[in-house]
């Protein structure tokens, strides 16, 4: 590494050859280890876009400031679409790490407690986000506000209706929604890092056909295969922020581009809904953000709000928190625990359902008839469903165990491409950014995050062929 | 290392590539800290306001107490823009007429014509409540009523408006015309109007330097002088036709 000397010598002043992080084996350069990662890029980009959000949000003027942002804030309607847009990224993001984990049997011992931390973090990735959702003080929030009330009302929780929505003024409602949004991102802030610290301390959990699919799945810290955190790891890390980025600022941008945004539905607008003394208020079906669809559409259900509630709610969320006590044993394949697995598949298939449910028809009473018929097949088909594979594996695992573990062959890109495509994607990247200062932060704000988002991708892509060319075997 | 047939100029190339790339997104990027400036916001013309109480109705100019023994204070041209509204009068009471003056700027000669008071008595004026030296305002910039007597660098002296923070004095009834230093501009004023049908009155103009801290304050040339659209910026835009007196007790009486 002739030419490393400069990098070599920042490594050194920073100390970063020796920060405590772990090293980890080639393999797990693959996108399905780094899931929480893309949450916690989401994250570090919500925090950032956030802090200065606060410059411009004035809870004494909760829309007229939020569409002042997007409309008088040089960069505004980059900031708030993509703060919008990185909690729904961060959402998704801890959707599908919550899932692999479960599938790939890593709550298991020892990472119990880490999972639990995980739970309580979706409910506050939620809490936070739906929060935030409101304070645009536009129709949607409106209607949120009035379910919220009604439903910690049905909960006989009426007293604590003060203490989230304040004392019945507009001011304080958003000053509170305001205090709580901060007060939730950053307990979620803390609690990430003790997820982090026990995901550092327990060690990223191996690929399971290592330990024969059986808890504990540890990598021995004399691993061989263990190369230092520096430069491997923060190389790779770097790609995979750019990535989130990059995402988080396209999507929006090319939603809020003029003739695409009409076209939007209000579920997935980069931008707020009309205001509610607005004309148009009346023709805005009362929506949750999306990923509150589900819940929504379990107020619908015919047993009175609070049960309604409770099995949309609470009982999801308690079940998920004991996870790692009803699924004790130390078999990691998912079809080893099938009754676990299929309560699993149930619930995601009832939270789909009940999603798209609520999309064509929010807030719509629905009879016994069609609950029993949306809510019974699910339980019938993944229940039996996953015990005839569970009959099944057990017949194979034998063979597809001794088989596995022979290592994957399959397409393999050249270094030679890769170093091409290396050049192409910093070409691209550079080209993005130098187009992005050609535009007007204000009038072409949607082509400018376009360009941002490009250039971001494109950087993370040329990081990851250099990661490909200098560190994969 | 798995260079797997790259030779090693090619793999520095791409670093330098990719290191290149990756300044000029973030250095591409931070252009966006213009995100930090807030957009301007003001008027493009001064705001004609009637001048009420608290209540909304009316301040009747008959009925402003005489010489200041509260201070009446009320925002124009924008939001928290305080100007003090007098009534004057000599060491009885009675009102004094302001007559038209020319005011000068001690800063660079530059002279504006003063339009007098107003009201039923020709005694009424109003002034920026920002001293024009370092802006300080309202209770240190208060007006010495006849008989109470501010301490200024040419002797304790009445009937004059006095900053305490450092000193700078001005003539409430020459325009507000700088007394003593360190003040180097007078104190800007407002045009007023008064209704003579209805007794009441309105804010309709700056007139003077550009208010302490706007956009020119410091440079009074003749052109900002005719044209004082500095006090349109900066600030927010006071919502309705209306701006709302406030009294305080005035510790200088």
């Amino acid at each position: 590494m002739s030419s490393g000397s400069f990098w070599d010598r920042i490594a050194e002043m920073l100390h970063l050859k020796d920060v405590p992080f772990m090293g980890v084996p080639d393999y797990m350069f693959s996108i399905e280890y780094w899931l929480g990662a893309i949450a916690t890029s989401a994250l570090a980009w919500q925090v950032l876009t956030g802090l200065i959000l606060l410059l411009y949000y004035q809870p004494s003027d909760a829309y007229d400031s939020t569409m002042a942002i997007i409309h008088n804030v040089p960069f505004g309607s980059i900031l708030l679409s993509s703060h919008l847009y990185g909690a729904y990224v961060m959402i998704l993001a801890v959707y599908v790490h919550g899932l692999e984990v479960f599938f790939r049997g890593a709550h298991k011992r020892p990472r119990g407690i880490q999972w639990v931390l995980g739970v309580l973090l979706f409910a506050m990735t939620l809490g936070a986000a739906f929060v935030g959702y409101s304070l645009t003080g536009d129709v949607l929030s409106t209607d949120a506000v009035g379910v919220g009330k009604g439903i910690l009302t049905s909960l006989g929780l009426s007293s604590v209706i003060p203490v989230f929505f304040g004392n019945g003024t507009q001011l304080d409602l958003f000053t509170r929604f305001l205090g709580w949004h901060i007060i939730i991102a950053s307990a979620l802030l803390l609690f990430f890092m003790l997820h982090f610290y026990l995901a550092e301390q327990n060690g990223f959990m191996p690929d399971p056909r290592e330990v024969n699919y059986r808890a504990p799945a540890l990598l021995s810290r004399g691993d061989s295969r263990l190369k230092p955190w520096w430069p491997r790891n923060f190389v790779f890390m770097l790609a995979v922020v750019f990535l989130t980025w990059g995402i988080i600022l396209i999507i929006p941008s090319v939603l809020a581009i003029p003739q695409v945004l009409s076209r939007v539905p209000i579920l997935f607008s980069p931008y707020p809904g009309p205001s509610p003394t607005s004309p148009q208020a009346s023709s805005v079906p009362p929506y949750p953000p999306w990923f509150f669809l589900f819940m929504y559409k379990m107020a619908d259900m015919p047993f009175g709000l609070a049960t309604d509630v409770l099995m949309g709610i609470f009982i999801p969320l308690i079940i998920l928190l004991i996870v790692p006590a009803l699924d004790r044993g130390d078999l990691l394949h998912p079809l080893d625990r099938p009754w676990v697995t299929a309560l699993f598949i149930t619930g995601l298939t009832w939270v789909i359902e009940l999603s798209i449910w609520c999309a064509i028809q929010p807030g719509v009473p629905v009879a016994i008839l069609w609950f029993i018929l949306v809510i019974v097949p699910p339980v019938i088909i993944s229940f039996s469903g996953v015990y005839a594979a569970h009959r099944m594996w057990i017949r194979v695992k034998a063979k597809v165990n001794s088989a596995s573990l022979s290592g994957r062959s399959g397409f393999k890109l050249s270094k030679g491409t890769a170093v091409a495509l290396g050049y192409l994607a910093s070409l691209l990247a550079i080209v993005a950014i130098a187009v992005s200062l050609f535009l007007n932060p204000l009038t072409d704000g949607p082509y400018v995050g376009m360009m941002w988002g490009t250039a971001s991708l494109a950087f993370s892509a040329a990081l990851l062929a250099y990661f490909y060319v200098e560190y994969l075997q | 290392m798995g260079s797997g047939g790259v030779n090693e100029g090619r793999r520095n190339f791409l670093r330098a590539m990719v290191a290149v790339a990756g300044l000029s997104v973030v250095v591409g990027m931070l252009r966006g800290l213009e995100v930090l400036v807030p957009p301007s916001i003001g008027i493009s013309a001064f705001p004609k306001l009637l001048l009420v109480d608290e209540s909304g109705k009316p301040i009747k100019a008959s009925q402003i107490p005489i010489n200041g023994k509260q201070i009446a204070l009320f925002n124009y041209p924008l939001g928290n823009e305080p100007n003090v509204l007098l009534a004057l009068g000599d060491s009885n009471g009675s009102p004094v007429e302001v007559p038209p003056t020319t005011v000068v700027i001690p800063q660079n000669g530059v002279s504006y014509e003063f339009p007098g008071g107003v009201g039923p008595n020709k005694n009424i004026v109003a002034y920026s409540a920002l001293c024009q030296h370092l802006g300080c305002t309202f209770p240190e910039l208060t007006f010495y009523p006849p008989g109470v007597k501010a301490i200024t660098v040419n002797g304790p002296m009445d009937k004059v408006i006095h900053c305490s923070c450092h000193g700078s004095t001005y003539d409430p009834y020459r325009g507000g015309a700088v007394v003593t230093g360190p003040s180097v501009r007078p104190l800007p004023a407002v045009n007023l109007e008064w209704d003579p049908n209805t007794d009441e009155l309105y804010a309709v103009k700056m007139i003077g330097p550009i208010i302490y801290g706007h956009p020119g304050y410091n440079n009074p040339t003749q052109d900002v002088i005719n044209n004082p659209l500095g006090d349109l910026e900066g600030g927010t835009p006071i919502s309705g036709t209306s701006t709302i007196v406030k009294y305080y007790s005035n510790p200088a009486s």
